[in-house]
């Protein structure tokens, strides 16, 4: 009762009082974390290096917000696999070294729209690049928008974006998901046909 | 310089952004409805999303704490404010800083943290004028004229040291070149958190705890319970950044971690909370709910009860599987940055301004209206986005629903949530008109004499 009330008394213990038991909090939250697991910060498999392009795009995927509506991660749940899966494979889950080569992370906490975390190869450029300029009408090139996506998708436009940063925008996408070969057929056969 | 001219300056301008961020958020709603709406680079709905919040947290929330400390504290430290002129060039500074900041959200030049989206110089300038603020308040607290701190003073030094280190964690740390991918991550949640829960809170929570007593002219309920409440905090809210990474790539132990201290939230949490009920318990029944500032601070508390037992409950991780990334965290953040402290602000601010202007709040029946509209409005509100984030979170579940057909099923949640917004908003003019009126109006009494003194020669 004395020490509380010499606390209560005095400006410097109670700001040292609430800094200490701050600190061991805070210190164990963020400086322990990626020494006693370093895969946070690096990988033992090979990571993809971008390319200039690719990173001018991934600065343009932070400038147009797209984080806020798309996470870029397959959780350690049967759900997400299942719906970021590509022709009936299940995506692979996704894990810290994957990341180790991103400067800025676009985890993301907010599903407006699907995870983008395997979405790399996934769709051509060329429908990447009509669903930018208007994910509500894309034209008649891609019938399987047609419906109920044509309708109820409420994804900005982007047409804003010139033709170039469209194009860089693309290349990053392209490299999402990636570092896992995941996309492969019961025989072994790599599914990504789709860029040819 | 004039006495209270910092906490005047901050708590004006603050209120004008308390207009600006909602109009932003509406707008982000409204393209939840019509995406097309505002198709041009400045207004899509990311830099809109990105506005609101940041308007909201540094506009208004903060500046608006800030101001209220400014008055509070040299009242129960029974002393002037350290230096009033160090005050208002704070304020200054900082209304200069937030406003570069926002203009450069608008540019699309932002950093990639979440609620820290402003850029260098404007961030580091924050920080500058959160060290300048923490001048005054331990210079106020030096120089007082009591022996003891009070509660709400325990709080205030806790935020100013807590937050110095959250926000150069969250906005410089994170920055730096070697710190990447999920690494980065961590450190973002440490300081997207820990804003909320190290920033907001405490200084929420210390406001109240001023008013609550005074408003009713009843003394606190239990001293012993504000201690409880300040010291646990102290120790178990920073643990939690991970849990908004659960079942994510992050080490599972950090995550278990995160899960553990959620739920020893509840301790300070019902210890502040239990504090405050029986104060409101033993105030004597004629001045319980009178006016706006009681019942804001009334309806905040309970606002700040949900909250704080929700995110526990979100932690759970068969519960976050359903829940996570959906509109119910939407829900769940509004809550808490609006539904508990933007009403302590605004009860603040309510029971501040007629004593900065020297006169009585210019309508308490305006300030109830106000407050019953924000209220009815913002339960629905909350509500349905809880709703559609379970309707969305188990329609996922089912890899036959396309993920637009999930979207379409929750769209009735986003045309409530415009509408309740509206109310929101509209509510929020009828404050700003109160405050101002009481600031820079003329009275009906004034008028009224006036028009006698007219007559009479
Ligand atoms: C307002 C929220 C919103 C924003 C902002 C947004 N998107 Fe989308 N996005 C959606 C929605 C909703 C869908 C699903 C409907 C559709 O395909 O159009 C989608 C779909 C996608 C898809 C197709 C995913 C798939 O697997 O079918 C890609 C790729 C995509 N978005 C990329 C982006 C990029 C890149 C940005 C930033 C430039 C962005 N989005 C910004 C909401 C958004």
């Amino acid at each position: 009762m004395k020490l509380i009330s010499n606390v209560e008394k005095s400006l410097l213990l109670t700001a040292a009082g609430a800094f200490a038991l701050f600190a061991i909090g805070g210190v164990l939250t963020t400086v322990v974390p990626p020494m006693v697991d370093q895969s946070l910060w690096r990988s033992e498999f090979p990571v993809h290096e971008y390319t200039e392009q690719e990173k001018r795009g991934i600065e343009i995927y932070k400038r147009e917000g797209c984080v806020y509506c798309h996470t870029q991660q397959i959780r350690h749940l049967a759900s997400d696999q299942r719906r970021y899966g590509w022709r009936m494979v299940d995506a692979a889950v996704s894990e810290s070294w994957e990341y180790v080569n991103d400067k800025e992370h676009f985890l993301g906490t907010k599903r407006t729209g699907p995870d983008l975390a395997r979405v790399g190869g996934k769709y051509s450029s060329e429908w990447h690049w009509a669903h930018f300029k208007d994910p509500r009408n894309m034209g008649e090139k891609f019938p399987d928008r047609k419906g109920i996506y044509e309708k109820a998708s409420i994804m900005p436009s982007f047409a804003y974006l010139s033709d170039e940063e469209i194009k860089d925008l693309t290349a990053y996408l392209q490299t999402l998901g990636r570092n896992k070969d995941w996309r492969v057929d019961k025989d072994g056969n790599p599914l990504n046909d789709y860029e040819k | 310089m004039k006495q209270d001219t910092a906490a005047k300056t901050a708590i004006i301008a603050s209120c004008f952004y308390f207009g600006l961020a909602l109009t932003m958020g509406l707008l982000t709603a409204l393209k939840f409805i019509v995406p097309t709406v505002g198709e041009i680079e400045y207004l899509s709905m990311p830099r809109v999303r990105m506005l609101h919040t940041n308007i909201n947290l540094f506009g208004w929330l903060l500046q608006a704490n800030i101001g209220i400390l400014f008055w509070i504290l040299p009242r129960i430290l029974h002393t002037k404010l350290f230096s009033e002129k160090l005050g208002v060039a704070t304020g200054i500074l900082y209304n200069l800083t937030v406003l570069g900041g926002f203009a450069c959200i608008l540019l699309g030049k932002v950093k990639n943290v979440e609620y820290g989206e402003i850029p260098p110089p404007f961030d580091y300038l924050i920080a500058v004028c959160w060290l300048l603020f923490a001048i005054n308040v331990f210079g106020t607290v030096a120089t007082r004229k009591v022996k003891y701190l009070y509660v709400t003073v325990w709080y205030t030094l806790g935020a100013v040291i807590w937050t110095t280190f959250v926000f150069i964690t969250g906005n410089m740390f994170s920055q730096m070149p070697m710190v990447t991918g999920v690494n980065q991550a961590n450190l973002i949640w440490f300081y997207v958190h820990n804003a909320v829960g190290l920033i907001f809170t405490p200084l929420g929570v210390a406001i109240a705890y001023y008013l609550i007593p005074k408003q009713l002219d009843t003394p606190i309920y239990s001293h012993k319970l504000s201690m409880v409440g300040f010291w646990v905090i102290s120790f178990v809210y920073v643990w939690t950044g991970a849990h908004h990474m659960l079942h994510g790539p992050v080490s599972h132990w950090l995550q278990t971690v995160a899960i553990i201290f959620s739920f020893s939230l509840i301790i300070p949490v019902m210890a502040v909370i239990t504090n405050f009920f029986g104060t409101f318990a033993t105030a004597p029944k004629s001045i319980r709910m009178k006016g706006p500032v009681p019942k804001l601070l009334m309806m905040g508390t309970v606002y700040y009860i949900f909250t704080c037992l929700q995110g526990p409950f979100q932690a759970i991780r068969s519960v976050n599987e359903i829940v996570s990334k959906t509109d119910w965290v939407v829900g769940h953040a509004h809550m808490a940055l609006f539904g508990a402290f933007s009403y302590y602000a605004m009860a603040g601010v309510y029971y501040i301004a007629p004593r900065l202007a020297g006169r009585r709040l210019y309508s308490e029946k305006l300030g109830d209206l106000q407050f019953w509209i924000m209220t009815l409005a913002s339960i629905p509100f909350f509500a349905v986005l809880w709703i559609s984030g379970v309707v969305q979170g188990y329609a996922w579940l089912n890899p036959e629903n396309t993920f637009v057909a999930t979207l379409a099923a929750i769209r009735h949640a986003h045309i409530m949530r415009f509408s309740t917004g509206g109310l929101i908003f509209a509510a929020y003019f009828l404050f700003l008109y109160n405050v101002l009126q009481t600031f820079f109006g003329k009275y009906p009494e004034e008028v009224e004499a006036a028009e006698a003194a007219a007559v009479s020669e």
